[in-house]
């Protein structure tokens, strides 16, 4: 056990923490983003099957010819979108329907928030580490970010935004529970072609 | 309809003219009016579409009364069709008609025509005008209206919805219930919703669905209340400027956008949206009338508010506040933040704090700035907070200062309390009461304590340290050298300041060991214990309450308090008071003279009933009454007073309570008249808490003894009389004896020829041993009948074996002990006398009767340990062929014929003569001469014959071994039993 505790950790590793403490991170804010929406609907009176037509977030279509990088790209993208819209629809939310009483929905509206942001500073060190960009902006194009003008719509339109990021939670455990043995197979290869190059020099 | 139906009469062409002219009349008339009522022109519409009002104007000249329709154009229904007096409107000389339809203008498209009417002239109608609705099919879309209403608590809204071109209509729902919708128009439907409650902050909202309830469009209704603030009113601070402030008085449930706006005499007032109620608004100069008006979407307020100036004075905090302090005083400063207030009659209220306690000093003056608070402790730490109002029409106190913070200067310390508690010889402590901070008046060093005799003028000082309050004193010395009657004994507190003024007591030398008063009660109540004394009206001294625990006797803790000049009564409270715990009061006086015990309590603050019961709890019986002694509890045990005792009896479980002694001084009680048998008695002693557990003994009450004792010795006395009387007889009549019951007998001679090889048995009884063989009728086959009469030497002969080895030549006794089974082996005997084969060879007559011989002193080994344990040992046990050929071997008939006799049988001593000659063989001559013995017996006890056989001993004397004597013995009988069981005595 001592030896264990007093080894280096090496890139694989911190990989593979960081994968896990991302995957962590995704399966609360699913959790916690469920119960939002539980708790929004519930506020609104809304059926759980009520219509949301489209996506709001706008990524590259997924393919399996994606390697690491980029689906963590993809997925860091989306989320960044995600917090953009969640950001936006609270503001709205208290610009034009706030006032009252700040009850649950309120602070569980926060929770995903802040969750969500620490989902994209977990997922933004695994780009990096995968050899990403360092630091992306969310590509806010085609978003419909100002949201509807009449308040009902602007309540529809506040739930596909809690939909959109259940949707990119979900999606965010499903891509980083795949990622943990790619990236250590990649990191292999990328010493083993280090060690190669090394030796050829 | 009868009454309507045509009569038919007989002459109809005088009614055919009539009705004909009548019908040309009125043709004629209506001709007129048509020509003079105009026909409504230039009807216009005008909507509004939040207040869902429409306001239609047309030109009809002088006309007053119309009729309008208003129609759902698409389906053509009514929905108003009225007569209206409608006057021209001066300002636009048209004619002008409002109209608040229930549904939402936009709901469906409406056509409006109208006619001028007088009386029942009607004009013709003018040109029907249309209000478009939203459900135009060039509006393709899904909508609802009216769009974020905002509607009062217990409005009745209408809600309609229009389907999107090509979809069917499903439901409406509001909040969480469906509503019942009607069709406007093809695509257009509308639901009332009633009595509308509070809806949440967000709005409720109204969702329209398509058939297949997913095609989705709703709205926000908001439903909260018209405005209502209260309290306004206004005020200065800088004494040019006017605040304004006011509550809202009830939450409208609308808010952000659609909250509460505010004009302050017509002036909107930009206050930042707040859920706190309490508002206040700024405005620069003082008007001395206001006007606030609070508006929402559904209502306004209006309230007023008019003063001068010099009646609203609100004072800012004062600034800067310092302080100088001493230690019994101190000055506190601050500057006023306007100007204005130098000039104004000013009243301020100081705020010290200390220990937790608040005070308020009030202070007045022009521009006020300062303030001196007296009466302060030293070395106490205090906070201040300052406010300040306007003297002359005082509005209200301006807000607090911030707190400054101060520490008194320090003082000597005050005298400590002080009391001497003296035992019963020349030791005691004097004590005293620790210091409390305040009394400290500074930072506390130590105590001094000095006993000094005045005209001796010995002195003795002993510095204490701050955590003792109670010095040790021994005046055994002092009381010796000294001719003083007095020792004042002081105590002194020392600070960082200096030392404090003493404190003294007179302790009287010559100690009197008599308790001169009587001890009377005291009762606790909520109070304390409540004291109460006599006082001389001219006594001008002050007097000291001293209790303690009455159970303690030396150097006891004890507390307490003095008590001012005159008083004759006081409450003493202590938090060290516990129940069941029984304390010594004392007064005494307090003056320049040593303190005089004045009066003595003693009392519990809550009695128990005691902890352990009466000590030494004795019974003693006292003929046939029972005496109950006992001894008091000990007074730490007791718990209360003591009120009695409770004597019960017990009998089980049952106690009955035999008295009630209320005495308690009482330490016995006597049972009277109890008969004989077993007592127990409980003693329990009560207090007014109750019983305690209670002492229990017991007795067993015997008969008088005394009678007993005397009846003994009587009866004994006699037996020793009658005793004496008949060894008296004997011995005098002692030849008659001998001849009547054992005269003497010729002693025996022996038929036949003895061979040496054949000799009987020669047991030669000694002299002194006597063989008696009883014979009992009651005989028990358990206990042999046998019974050995021990004589005189006996003794000396059974003391060891060893003797009796020692003496083997000598004649032995034999000795039957037939109820012990003497497992020891029997040496056996050698022939040296023909007396003693004679009166063996009598005895071999009835030689049974030595079967059994087992035991005597003399001849019997003791058995060790290990041949008794090895009972069951075989017989072929070696040590029984010790003697090969020789030895006296009883054993050897019996030997196959039971195992049992094992533990019986003795190893054979190692008698070199028994072992080397051939010995005495008893069993075969008995054998040849009892065959019939041997017949009968053989069957029971094969061992029957043998005289050392501890089997022979059992069947030496059953039935079977009498019918033996008897065949052997046909005569025999008691005399000849007796007469030879004499001779074999004889020396």
């Amino acid at each position: 056990m001592a030896a264990r505790r007093t080894r280096r950790i090496t890139g694989p590793d911190v990989s593979r923490s960081t994968v896990a403490r991302a995957a962590r991170i995704a399966e609360l804010l699913q959790y916690e983003c469920s119960i939002l929406l539980e708790l929004y609907r519930e506020k609104e009176s809304f059926t759980a099957d009520i219509l949301v037509d489209g996506r709001l977030v706008s990524v590259p279509p997924p393919s399996s010819q994606l390697d690491t990088r980029d689906k963590l790209w993809r997925l860091h993208s989306a989320l960044l979108q995600c917090r953009s819209l969640l950001d936006r629809a609270i503001a709205r939310e208290e610009e034009e329907l706030g006032g009252g009483k700040k009850g649950d929905y309120e602070t569980q509206r926060k929770v995903v928030k802040d969750r969500l942001s620490y989902l994209l500073i977990s997922t933004g060190e695994l780009l990096k580490t995968a050899g990403g960009p360092a630091l992306l902006t969310p590509n806010l194009e085609g978003l419909e970010i100002d949201g509807p003008t009449t308040l009902f719509e602007l309540k529809l339109w506040v739930h596909r935004i809690f939909k959109e990021v259940d949707y990119w939670t979900k999606m965010a455990i499903t891509t980083l529970e795949a990622l943990p043995s790619v990236i250590a197979k990649e990191s292999m290869m990328t010493t083993r072609v280090r060690s190669t190059r090394s030796a050829r020099r | 309809m009868p009454h309507l139906s045509v009569n038919r009469s007989s002459k109809p062409n005088c009614r055919t003219v009539w009705l004909i002219s009548v019908l040309v009349g009125l043709l004629a008339i209506h001709t007129y009016a048509n020509d003079v009522l105009p026909v409504p022109q230039q009807v216009s519409l005008s909507a509004n579409m939040d207040s869902q009002q429409l306001s239609i104007s047309w030109l009809a000249g002088a006309a007053t009364t119309f009729d309008l329709v208003i129609l759902r154009t698409e389906l053509d229904e009514t929905v108003l069709s009225e007569t209206v007096s409608v006057m021209v409107s001066q300002l636009s000389g048209r004619h002008e008609w409002n109209w608040t339809s229930v549904e939402p203008l936009e709901c469906t498209s409406l056509s409006i025509k109208i006619r001028s009417r007088e009386g029942q002239t009607t004009s013709e109608w003018s040109n029907t005008e249309i209000l478009q609705g939203s459900d135009l099919p060039s509006e393709e879309n899904f909508q609802i209206f009216p769009l974020d209403k905002v509607v009062p608590v217990g409005a009745n809204t209408t809600f309609c919805c229009i389907m999107k071109e090509g979809n069917q209509f499903g439901k409406i729902r509001y909040g969480n219930t469906d509503l019942i919708s009607t069709r406007l128009s093809r695509r257009s439907y509308a639901t009332t919703v009633f009595n509308q409650g509070l809806s949440s902050s967000s709005g409720s909202n109204v969702i329209c669905y398509d058939n297949t309830e997913q095609l989705i469009t709703g709205v926000a209704v908001f439903v909260g209340y018209p405005p209502l603030p209260g309290d306004f009113v206004c005020e200065t601070r800088d004494l040019t400027s006017t605040v304004c402030l006011w509550n809202e008085r009830r939450d409208t449930n609308l808010y952000k956008s659609r909250g509460t706006r505010y004009t302050l005499n017509n002036r909107p007032c930009a206050l930042e949206w707040s859920r706190n109620p309490q508002k206040e608004y700024r405005v620069a100069n003082w008007e001395g009338k206001w006007t606030l008006v609070a508006v929402n979407a559904l209502g306004q307020y209006s309230l007023t508010d008019s003063a001068k100036l010099s009646h609203r004075v609100n004072p800012v905090a004062p600034e800067h506040l310092t302080s100088v302090v001493h230690a019994l005083n101190a000055t506190v400063l601050w500057q006023l933040k306007y100007d204005g207030y130098y000039s104004l009659a000013l009243v301020c209220q100081v705020e010290l704090t200390s220990q937790g306690y608040k005070t308020k000093h009030t202070f007045t003056g022009v521009g006020l700035r300062s303030a001196v608070l007296p009466d302060l402790y030293p070395y106490e730490d205090y906070s201040v907070q300052v406010r300040c109002g306007a003297q002359q029409n005082f509005w209200k106190w301006g807000s607090w200062s911030e707190t400054i913070s101060f520490k008194t200067s320090s003082l000597v310390p005050e005298s400590p309390d002080m009391w001497v508690w003296m035992n019963k010889d020349y030791t005691g402590q004097v004590m005293w009461k620790p210091l409390t901070r305040r009394q400290s008046r500074g930072l506390m060093t130590g105590y001094e304590v000095t006993l000094w005799s005045p005209e001796e003028h010995l002195q003795h000082t002993e510095i204490v340290p701050l955590d003792i309050f109670a010095v040790p004193i021994n005046l055994t010395q002092i009381a010796t050298v000294s001719s003083d009657n007095m020792v004042m004994a002081t105590v002194t507190a020392k600070n960082t300041e200096g030392v404090s003024q003493p404190a003294s007591v007179l302790i009287p030398l010559r100690l009197t060991d008599v308790d001169p008063l009587a001890v009377s009660r005291a009762v606790y109540t909520d109070q304390g214990f409540s004291l109460f004394w006599q006082s001389d009206a001219n006594a001008t001294f002050a007097y000291v309450v001293e209790w303690c625990n009455a159970s303690c006797k030396w150097n006891c803790l004890v507390d307490w308090i003095n008590v001012a000049p005159g008083n004759t009564n006081v409450s003493i409270e202590s938090a060290n008071f516990q129940p069941g715990v029984r304390y010594n009061i004392s007064l005494y006086s307090s003056s320049s003279e040593a303190p005089e015990l004045l009066q003595r309590w003693q009392g519990y603050m809550q009695e128990l009933v005691p902890s352990s019961p009466v000590m030494s709890l004795l019974t003693t019986q006292q003929d046939s009454d029972i005496l109950l002694s006992w001894e008091q509890i000990p007074l730490v045990s007791r718990r209360g007073f003591v009120l009695g005792y409770n004597i019960y009896m017990s009998s089980g479980s049952q106690f009955t309570l035999l008295a009630n002694l209320s005495d308690p001084g009482s330490r016995s009680y006597k049972v009277k008249s109890m008969p004989e048998g077993s007592y127990k008695f409980t003693v329990k002693a009560y207090t007014s808490a109750g019983e305690d557990t209670g002492a229990t003994a017991s007795i067993m009450l015997e008969p008088f003894t005394d009678r007993l004792i005397l009846e003994i010795l009587a009866s004994l006395g006699v037996t020793a009389l009658f005793l004496v009387i008949v060894t008296f007889i004997c011995y005098k009549k002692r030849q008659w004896v001998k001849k009547a019951f054992y005269p003497d007998i010729p002693e025996p001679k022996l038929p036949g020829d003895w061979s040496r090889s054949q000799a009987p048995l020669d047991v030669k009884p000694p002299h002194h041993s006597l063989v008696h063989m009883v014979e009992r009728p009651e005989w028990d086959s358990s206990k042999e009948a046998l019974v050995v009469i021990p004589e005189e030497d006996e003794d000396e002969d059974g003391q060891g074996i060893g003797e009796a080895l020692a003496d083997t030549d000598e004649p032995t006794s034999l000795r039957y002990y037939n109820q012990v089974v003497d497992e020891r082996p029997i040496r056996p005997r050698y022939p040296d006398s023909s007396d003693s084969s004679a009166s063996s060879l009598d005895s071999a007559r009835t030689d049974v009767t030595y079967t059994g011989i087992q035991t005597s002193g003399s001849f019997v080994f003791q058995l060790d340990s290990h041949g008794s344990s090895e009972g069951h040992q075989p017989q072929a046990d070696p040590s029984f062929c010790a003697g090969g050929g020789g030895g006296y071997r009883p054993q050897m008939q019996s030997r196959v014929v039971s195992d049992d006799t094992g533990p019986a049988s003795p190893n054979p001593y190692p008698d070199p003569e028994a072992a080397s000659g051939g010995g005495y063989k008893p069993q075969s001559s008995w054998q040849m001469d009892s065959p019939v013995e041997d017949g009968e017996g053989g069957s029971r006890a094969p061992s029957l014959g043998s005289p050392t056989s501890i089997a022979s001993t059992q069947f030496l004397l059953p039935d079977g071994e009498e019918h033996t004597e008897e065949k052997r013995q046909p005569s025999s009988s008691a005399a000849t039993w007796l007469t030879n069981l004499l001779s074999s005595t004889k020396p």
